[in-house]
């Protein structure tokens, strides 16, 4: 048995905290969220691509490097709050990768490139953050029906848009489609209401569509757990560093207990994720049968512990806390936005509860 | 990473699950149920399940060969709790001298004690509990004030302690006793006391269970013969808290696999209740069971690191914290979602047969004082963990 994630896992880890320390620090990312109108780094994003992160998910012989990769890559990105749709781009990669279709495998060499921009679009009720059986039709090579909650729908080069006749590849749209922003509580994220109706190819169909969609939404829940981890390891990180410094009464308040006891809490959170988040990676890997129930667990639990964590790192900042130029609320918006998508909390307690197996 | 058991150690389990099947009359909940039994003779069911497991090589699998050891890792022995904990056997009288006077023994005893102590300990025909609490002393063990003073070439032990498990039937206790006043540390040494004796007297402590399960013993002069003293005078303390930090990780997956049994056993009361569908029990119990996982979760990464030759750190301190918690949310839950059958007592004929909800209810409150409280180990992980500054 070895928790620790094997050199070459470790080293991938390792070089993209640097690049991210390097190219893509909260303090210089922070004004690209509020400035742009795309709310991320094309160049950056480009970098990635160049790098080959977008493929993280294809198979090993096409160059990915598998879940533990994908959730090594996603919890470095969440201690920085990477800004943009990596996570959701990664995905549509490895969608793409997965249908057998000709305009789908050339879109996917220029996504999994940086090159192209393919998410996919699922929810259509703006008030369940969980897909249902969608109401969008695919009918004569067209697509016909309203998406909302599309990640980076608006600046998208392409949609993977779920109808009922199975998923169809919308590409940059012309006149029949309309995106609508909608702005949420984590000012980057670029959320839209897409109205569609275009020309369209069908990629995947029946069976076929909805494996691709279940394995979409179990590996998105995934990459949402794990960038939860990162999100509460950094906001952990710093709480710790700001209260072993600040004075108050005279001496620092991390040396006062009922803030020990809270960070003590907050640290059982963060490890607990960090057990759970790499278990259903490894289970996706090498233990496939338990992955969807250990994935619930991860994405259930990782969730609230989130929300508890960044919510306390804005509580033991204090007043500072509560202001815009301090850092702990991006961490706690940026949670609630992981939380909500792939699976909510509430929706994978009751899949967790459905699926429980034995694991041992 | 690599979460898996190797094929020995599923071989393993597998022998100790059908070992379990063929060997255990019924769950140690029922047993309790049953009126033929009191106090006094459910000790001998305890006592006769230790025999069993005895016979079997499974008790000390990991100590030397010369004790019956036979090379077990933290992960066979944490598969074996795994397994009885999952089939609610019956807990050994000597589960405290297993886990800590025998590493005592092996590491810092006498070739002579080892002898002497040992194997009946292992065989269960003498009963071992626990002094290290006092009244005064329990957190903040060093503040222990029972003394052990000089007779010749043996020791008279005068002083308190408190929480003796099965102290009612055990013919030994193991004492951390001061040999010097003023050494804080360094003025602690380790005694083997028997409790036979006229300076030795035993009362039951009766717990908010009504059961008199822990004892507390009070010493006057108690003798301890000169060769009963373990290690050197002073190295009680050093020797403790070595031993104590055996005390975890075995029981890292243990816990899950308890409280598993006891989850099938909500969900099918819940059922039986026609409550399932409701849209807060699915809620309720789907926190219980992700939380469950998770902590078999940190449990499997402990052996890991067990594995990989890492001493258990203070990260410890987070199962300790989790398990014991866990339990109380579990119980919690269990009363609230069964109604007031929940709350019957097990000699109630209407309580519920595959847990005794109202005993574990009150029985999850002990968890999270004993064995270092919680609020000890959130200090333990402030300070060592997180490495947070000491107050002035």
């Amino acid at each position: 048995m070895q928790f620790e994630l094997d050199e070459d896992r470790a080293l991938l880890k390792q070089s993209t905290r640097e690049l991210l320390e390097k190219e893509a620090p909260l303090s210089e990312t922070r004004a690209v969220m509020e400035d742009t109108p795309e709310g991320f780094s094309k160049p950056f994003h480009a970098q990635l691509g160049e790098l080959g992160y977008p493929g993280l998910l294809l198979p090993e012989d096409d160059g990915g490097m598998g879940a533990l990769a994908f959730a090594a890559v996603l919890a470095e990105m969440g201690r920085v709050a990477l800004p943009g749709p990596f996570l959701d781009l990664a995905l549509g990669v490895r969608t793409l990768s997965g249908c057998d279709h000709e305009a789908a495998a050339r879109l996917g060499e220029r996504a999994r490139a940086g090159e192209a921009l393919v998410v996919m679009a699922r929810l259509e009720d703006p008030t369940r953050s969980d897909p249902d059986a969608p109401e969008a039709r695919f009918e004569a090579g067209r697509v016909r029906g309203t998406k909302t909650f599309v990640p980076f729908g608006a600046h998208a080069d392409a949609l993977l848009v779920t109808t009922r006749e199975g998923l169809a590849l919308v590409e940059r749209p012309g006149a029949g489609f309309s995106a609508t922003p909608l702005p949420t509580i984590d000012h980057a994220q670029r959320f839209a209401e897409i109205a569609i109706d275009e020309p369209a190819e069908l990629v995947a169909e029946g069976e076929a569509a909805a494996r691709l969609i279940e394995e979409h939404e179990r590996l998105g829940a995934l990459g949402a757990s794990a960038g939860l981890l990162g999100l509460m390891e950094r906001a952990l990180e710093i709480t710790v560093a700001y209260i072993s410094e600040r004075e108050a009464f005279g001496v620092p308040i991390g040396s006062l207990q009922v803030l020990q006891h809270r960070a003590a809490d907050m640290l059982m959170q963060v490890e607990s994720s960090r057990s759970a988040v790499y278990r259903a990676a490894w289970s996706e890997e090498q233990e496939p049968e338990t992955a969807a129930y250990l994935t619930a667990v991860a994405k259930a639990w990782a969730g609230a512990a989130a929300r508890y964590v960044c919510g306390q790192a804005i509580q033991l900042h204090g007043g500072v806390g509560y202001t815009w130029e301090y850092d702990p609320h991006i961490f706690l918006k940026r949670t609630k936005t992981l939380e909500s998508f792939y699976g909510s909390t509430r929706a994978q307690l009751g899949r967790a509860l459905a699926l429980r197996q034995p694991t041992l | 990473m690599d979460l898996h058991f190797t094929p020995e150690q599923i071989a393993f389990r597998d022998e100790v699950r059908a070992w379990i099947a063929e060997n255990l009359e019924r769950p140690f909940s029922l047993e309790k149920r049953d009126p033929k039994h009191d106090a006094d003779s459910l000790v001998e069911v305890r006592r006769a399940w230790q025999k069993k497991l005895h016979a079997a090589g499974y008790l000390g699998m990991g100590w030397p060969a010369e004790w019956g050891g036979r090379g077990a890792s933290e992960a066979d022995e944490a598969l074996l709790q795994a397994e009885l904990a999952a089939a609610d056997a019956p807990q050994v009288p000597n589960f405290l001298g297993i886990s800590l006077l025998g590493p005592a023994l092996i590491h810092h005893g006498s070739e002579e004690q080892r002898r002497r102590f040992i194997p009946k300990m292992l065989a269960c025909d003498e009963i071992w509990c626990q002094g290290f609490s006092e009244p005064g002393a329990g957190s903040d063990l060093a503040s222990l004030r029972t003394r052990a003073e000089r007779d010749g070439s043996d020791w008279r032990i005068t002083g308190q302690k408190v929480w003796t498990t099965f102290g009612l039937w055990s013919d030994w206790i193991f004492v951390l006793a001061r040999t010097d006043m003023d050494d804080r540390y360094g003025g602690i040494s380790f005694f083997l006391v028997p409790i036979d004796q006229p300076g030795v007297e035993m009362r039951g402590l009766k717990q908010i269970t009504g059961e008199s399960e822990f004892g507390e013993v009070f010493f006057d002069g108690a003798l301890a013969k000169g060769d009963h003293l373990v290690g050197q005078v002073g190295e009680g303390w050093r020797i403790a808290m070595t031993v104590l930090s055996y005390e975890r990780g075995a029981a890292s997956i243990m816990y899950p696999a308890q409280f598993d049994t006891q989850l099938d056993g909500l969900i099918r009361g819940v059922h039986e209740a026609g409550r399932a569908e409701r849209d807060d029990v699915e809620e309720k119990l789907g926190r219980l069971v992700v939380e469950n996982e998770v902590m078999r979760g940190n449990g499997l990464r402990t052996l890991a690191d067990l594995a990989a030759g890492n001493a258990p750190g203070p990260e410890s301190s987070i199962e300790k914290i989790f398990w014991s918690e866990y339990h109380q949310r579990l119980t919690d839950s269990a009363l609230d979602l069964l109604g007031p059958q929940g709350q019957l007592v097990a000699s109630s004929p209407s309580a519920r047969d595959e847990v005794d909800w109202a005993y574990e209810y009150l029985w999850s409150r002990a968890g999270s004082i004993y064995s270092g409280s919680n609020e000890i180990q959130r200090n333990i992980i402030a300070k060592r963990v997180l490495r947070l500054p000491s107050g002035k």
